[in-house]
């Protein structure tokens, strides 16, 4: 009998998702849906931390050579499941005038079930597939108020690039696939898409006619994560629909979804294309600084609180991708630790991102409008939320002591150990300067919302945000302040993670 | 070693001294809507903070203040996968620096006794100020240097973003950008020195002892980073713009720390940091320090004498006086880093009194423009006494606490074996310019008949809450200046010792 350590929690999630219809209807209750979906997370998470308590780090489980659980996708199954802890939570008042509550639980649980199918692929046809099933349920949690305009919209256009970008991608792989059938000697085992396999058929590409196959197939690739993740040049769709779909769908999208993405970008990038690495790090180099400078540049002149958190998070994904190019270095210490602060930033952004979309929604729900003007005056009619934002701002623009400042400066830091360990990796110092210019400029827009909050005075009237939504802005401010001051544990984590994934 | 330093060893003194604070933040955010208390608080808080400063003060083991012999030392383990600790401890450089800043700060606290607006907020951040500039002067690891340096900033901007003058949000924007670019760029450096280093450590002891024996490139390169980034907060021209702005438009109390301790930290970042880890990179660019403070003299004199704001004239000569600081520094000779670090004191003391009788005039007159000023030692004398006794000690007056630091700044570079202790002659000139500017600024505002320029009926001497700070801070600047030596005590051994480090001849 196979061993399902690796897919048990994926499973639990999809029944407890699947279900979820059933049981508004014979429950009756948003509020039971809710937690029956709580529910499901929970045990879930249950199983990965199951993992991680029973198994010493490096130590990794397969299911039937499809997805594995080892100390890479245990953090970014938790990952994805606290972000769907809060999103559920946060959604409980967030959404409960609406009709069909049953299918919104059901779809956030699906998926994350897909985001953690990506983080535990271990071939292409599987990472594809996750994908899919988060982009499939993305695609309908956008549209979920039916008779907004601007959601409908906003999820059209979500759909029509997502599906393209899904077609783009999987051109690539089956470019690859076709590759690896030129090659049949280096190929393990009966599946050629394992990323091992491609790596080695790749690697065994180098210097044949098959070498612009590859070529063409990692182009194809870049362009089809690069949409889902939103990289420039491929970004134009996410601001429209990050403020199109309901907030807490945008927390989810800008927290999970996006991280999914990067997770598959580092994943065929790292394993599978290793070998052609002189071809890409400099073009994925020149994507990181693009995106983060775009994003940044674009932000600055934001009215909407809520276009100007989608341009920050494309110019967060930037500062993530420094990390590609880094941990392609050959060294396996300096590696690991560039692909550390990658994920590192990947994961205190899904706190303090989905804080502050969280904190949006939560004050769209009292009336607060959706602007940057709208929040004048808020530190006096709502001080906590207030300070909140502001502990999340501060953190996203990397001031100390918050998670934000800490792995920014992994990150940073990464590509400075890279540059000054040979001569080759001379201009990854750029992208350690590019990092740290886009992080001034951020400040300006960000320092603007705080002082909308805090020096300007606005309406007088007190604002109460929901208690389940205030909730769930405070497991992620916990998280920003707790992170801040004692990262020890999460570095750890992240250079165990980055230790499973390069397989040193 | 004396009781009492065993005693303030055992209680962990220097933890005490952001802690104590610290909660005194915090507690004022929570004082709600009483205004007692969110006045009585700070003030208690910081008044504990000053006694604590004293008492390390006083228990100082002056048998044992060579470099790296530092004392109170903390060090416990805070991220050990990247070898970051939290490791305070103080030299003869950081005492007077740390007892500076407790007085400052209380100071400026009792000063602002008649903040109305937002009072609990308003002293909270002057306290989040206290913890932050407590950090940089005690920290002995880079990256919680980089911290507390980072957490100053925060405090400040909204100190002039709310209770700023017309322009304070420009101003507050501005001076958060530039500071902070500045930060970025040190930070840069630290990475690449820490890398360098062998990435297992930051612990700052650690890297200066590595720092002396990497290439002179190296050096160079991340003296000129680190050069900046501390420059910027100096300020040093052509980097200085963000301050007339930020000080014009700070409150009162926000300038004095700005002033007394703000610009502080980047000449305190020179010597605890640049100038002992990378000397050969140090005295390879001592041309460059040399230009930069002969023109950050100049230029803030010059510009002093041409503003009509009492308030924009004081933030200038601040340039002017960092840049005293500068060119002692540059000879790294014991004599000149003692006198930097002196001066570095002195300037605390003394711009402390300069901003606080702007802010007199502006709260007592209703402007602060020295055209429209006049006689107004007729109706303020001892408004007038502290001001001339501020304005004196500022330009140098023999007796008085700015003559013990400039004096030897100017006399060590009779020391110096280079070929450019001949400039030392533009400085020494322009001290002329400054006694210009201050005496002048001086007998218009003073002296002369009562102005008609605005309504003088109202005018009345310095309340209580005004003249104590003033006072306090003018005994302090006379008893220094016949009694210099009780600080250069504490700062010559260090200074010797990172005198001894650099590289001399050439």
């Amino acid at each position: 009998m196979a061993d399902y350590t690796a897919i048990l929690p994926l499973i639990v999630l999809a029944i407890f998702g699947i279900l979820a219809p059933a049981v508004r209807i014979l429950g009756k209750s948003d509020k039971a849906t809710a937690i029956w979906a709580l529910a499901g997370v929970l045990l879930s998470a249950f199983f990965v931390i199951d993992f991680y308590l029973s198994y010493p780090p490096g130590s990794a489980v397969d299911f039937e050579g499809v997805v594995e659980l080892n100390y890479f996708s245990a953090l970014f199954m938790l990952l994805f499941l606290s972000v769907a802890g809060y999103v559920i939570i946060a959604s409980l008042r967030y959404v409960d005038k609406e009709k069909h509550t049953g299918e919104y639980y059901a779809l956030i649980l699906l998926a994350t079930t897909g985001m953690m199918v990506v983080a535990g692929a271990l071939d292409l046809i599987t990472l594809f597939v996750g994908i899919e099933l988060t982009s499939l349920s993305s695609y309908a949690l956008v549209a979920f108020r039916k008779t907004s305009k601007r959601g409908s919209e906003a999820a059209t256009k979500y759909f029509i690039i997502g599906a393209l970008s899904s077609a783009i991608g999987l051109f690539g792989i089956s470019l690859l696939y076709g590759v690896t059938a030129q090659f049949p000697e280096v190929l393990v085992g009966s599946n050629p898409l394992t990323f091992e396999n491609i790596g080695a058929a790749v690697s065994a590409a180098m210097g044949t006619p098959m070498e612009p196959v590859v070529f063409l197939a990692a182009v194809l690739l870049i362009a089809g994560f690069g949409f889902k993740i939103a990289l420039v040049p491929f970004h134009m769709w996410a601001p429209d629909v990050y403020e199109g779909a309901p907030t807490t769908i945008t927390a989810m999208l800008a927290a999970g979804s996006k991280k999914m993405g990067i997770i598959a970008l580092f994943k065929v990038f790292l394993i599978g294309l290793i070998a052609m690495k002189t071809d890409w790090t400099l073009l994925i180099g020149a994507i990181a600084i693009l995106t983060m400078t775009v994003g940044n540049v674009i932000a600055v002149s934001q009215t909407s609180l809520k276009r100007m958190l989608a341009y920050s998070s494309i110019a967060q994904a930037g500062y993530i991708l420094i990390a590609l190019p880094v941990a392609a270095v050959s060294d396996p210490t300096v590696a690991s630790y560039g692909l550390a602060g990658g994920f590192f930033h990947m994961i205190t952004h899904a706190f303090m991102k989905g804080g502050a979309f969280l904190i949006v929604a939560g004050l769209s729900t009292v009336a607060v409008g959706e602007n940057v003007a709208d929040y004048k005056g808020l530190a006096k009619r709502a001080p906590w939320i207030a300070f909140a934002m502001m502990i999340m701002l501060f953190s996203l623009a990397g001031i100390p002591p918050l998670a934000g400042f800490w792995s920014k400066y992994v990150l940073f830091s990464g590509a400075i150990d890279a540059w000054q360990l040979n001569e080759q990796n001379n201009w990854m110092f750029w992208l350690a300067i590019a990092g740290i210019l886009n992080s001034a400029l951020s400040l300006y827009y960000y320092a603007r919302v705080v002082k909308n909050m805090y020096v300007e005075k606005g309406p007088q009237d007190k604002v109460r945000v929901p208690m389940a939504m205030a909730v769930a802005i405070g497991i992620c401010f916990v998280a920003v302040i707790g992170i801040g001051l004692y990262p020890q544990p999460f570095i750890q984590a992240c250079l165990d993670a980055a230790h499973a994934f390069l397989g040193i | 070693m004396s009781e009492l330093y065993d005693l303030l060893q055992d209680i962990n003194i220097l933890t005490l001294l952001i802690l104590v604070p610290l909660i005194g933040a915090v507690l004022t955010f929570f004082t709600g809507k009483n205004e007692k208390a969110a006045r009585m608080l700070p003030i208690i808080f910081s008044a504990t903070t000053l006694v604590l400063a004293t008492l390390m003060l006083l228990g100082f083991d002056f048998g044992n203040a060579g470099i790296n012999n530092y004392q109170y030392t903390e060090q416990y383990d805070w991220v050990p996968s990247l070898g970051i600790t939290y490791h305070l401890g103080v030299d003869g450089i950081s005492v007077p620096m740390v007892w500076l800043t407790a007085l400052l700060c209380f100071l400026a606290i009792l000063f602002s006794w008649d903040v109305k607006n937002r009072t609990k907020e308003y002293m909270g951040l002057m306290l989040v100020l206290e913890v932050g500039v407590m950090g940089v002067f005690m920290t002995l690891d880079f990256f919680l240097f980089y911290i507390f340096w980072e957490i100053v900033l925060i405090p400040m901007f909204f100190l002039i973003s709310i209770w700023g003058g017309p322009r304070r949000e420009y101003a507050a924007i501005k001076f958060f950008i530039y500071t902070h670019i500045a930060s970025l760029v040190l930070l840069l450096a630290i990475f690449a020195m820490y890398f360098v280093a062998g990435g297992t450590s930051f612990d700052m002891i650690y890297i200066q002892q590595q720092g002396m024996s990497w290439a002179l490139e190296f050096q160079v390169m991340m003296f000129l980073a680190l050069f900046f980034g501390f420059g910027v907060k100096m300020p040093i021209v052509p980097f200085h713009t963000w301050l007339p702005d930020a000080h014009v438009e700070a409150p009162t109390a926000g300038s004095v720390l700005l002033a007394g301790l703000l610009l502080k930290m980047g000449a305190y970042g020179l010597i605890r940091v640049a100038i002992p880890t990378l000397p050969a990179g140090a005295r390879e660019l001592q041309w460059l320090i040399i230009i930069v403070a002969i023109v950050s003299i100049l230029y803030g004199a010059l510009a002093s004498l041409a503003q009509k704001d009492l308030k924009k004239m004081v933030a200038f000569s601040s340039i002017s006086h960092m840049g005293i600081v500068l060119l002692g520094f540059a000879t790294f000779s014991a004599v000149g880093i003692a006198a930097g670090v002196f001066q570095m004191f002195a300037h605390g003391l003394i711009t402390a009194v300069l901003f606080m009788v702007c802010g007199v005039a502006q709260h007592i007159a209703g402007t602060r423009e020295i055209p429209k000023l006049g006689g107004l030692a007729h109706k303020m004398p001892w408004y007038a006494t502290f001001m001339m006794i501020g304005f004196l000690a500022s330009l140098g007056l023999p007796g008085l606490v700015g003559f013990a630091a400039e004096m030897p700044v100017f006399f060590s570079y009779g020391f110096m074996n280079g070929e450019w202790n001949w400039l030392i002659l533009i400085p020494i000139a322009s001290v002329v310019i400054t006694a210009a500017y201050y005496i002048w600024s001086m007998q218009r505002v003073l002296f002369g008949p009562l102005t008609e320029k605005i309504d003088t009926h109202h005018l009345h001497d310095v309340s209580w809450f005004e003249a104590a700070p003033l006072a306090v801070l003018c005994i302090f600047i006379i008893f220094f200046g016949l009694q210099p030596g009780l600080i250069y005590d504490y700062i010559r051994p260090v200074a010797e010792a990172i005198s001894a480090l650099v590289p001399m001849g050439v």
